[in-house]
């Protein structure tokens, strides 16, 4: 961990702390709440609180460089080119259910929640490669 | 070969400047300072000119530039 510098500390817990509570998200996909998505958005938000304290804390040298935001703006413009993608195919995919398969039940009680479950998952998987790319940049050629 | 390539990595040892040194006296990080010397990163222009100026030479002397090379 010495070797890293301040933002690359940051950058993996966010991304230890995104696995660890948003995985169970995507594997107990069938049991999702509005009151689930909310208990994780508040864990997210305490764990990394908690965790960039703690980094800020332990880290001497806590300056941040020009290389620091030119990797910031990739990663978001990877994450942005994500969510895009995922809202392109999502949408892609409800017009081929409802205009050619001729199966979408809208009056299903769940299918609000359930739009809302595929939204959030489709930010979180681009908040999740948003961090992977910042990571990724850190180690490669910029 | 990358479009620009620098003689930073000579330049410090010839002054028993660490990397760390260099980065405080630049005011970037380490880890920046590693990028540039394996010419996986071309600063801006003021940062080189900082480079240049803490390494004692001219911004030509530290940093050239290859047409040919790759961006």
């Amino acid at each position: 961990m010495a070797s890293l510098s301040y933002r690359e500390k940051t950058l993996y817990a966010s991304l230890v702390i995104e696995l660890v509570v948003y995985l169970p998200y995507f594997f107990l996909h069938g049991q999702n709440s509005v009151g689930k998505v909310a208990g994780m958005i508040a864990a997210i938000i305490l764990l990394q609180i908690l965790a960039q304290g703690v980094i800020a804390a332990v880290t001497g040298n806590r300056i941040t460089d020009e290389r620091d935001r030119l990797i910031e703006l990739r990663g978001y413009r990877v994450g942005y080119f994500t969510f895009a993608s995922l809202m392109a195919l999502g949408l892609a995919a409800l017009w081929f259910h409802a205009s050619v398969l001729h199966n979408m039940n809208m009056e299903h009680h769940n299918l609000g929640l359930h739009f809302l479950s595929v939204f959030f998952g489709m930010l979180v998987i681009a908040d999740i490669t948003r961090t992977v790319a910042q990571l990724i940049a850190y180690r490669r050629a910029l | 070969m990358p479009a620009i390539r620098n003689q930073v990595r000579e330049l410090r040892a010839a002054r028993n400047i660490t990397q760390q040194e260099l980065a405080d006296q630049v005011g970037v990080t380490r880890q920046t300072v590693i990028a540039i010397e394996q010419d996986k990163y071309s600063p801006s222009l003021e940062t080189a000119f900082k480079v240049a100026l803490v390494l004692g030479v001219s911004l030509e002397q530290c940093f050239q530039y290859d047409p040919k090379g790759k961006r």
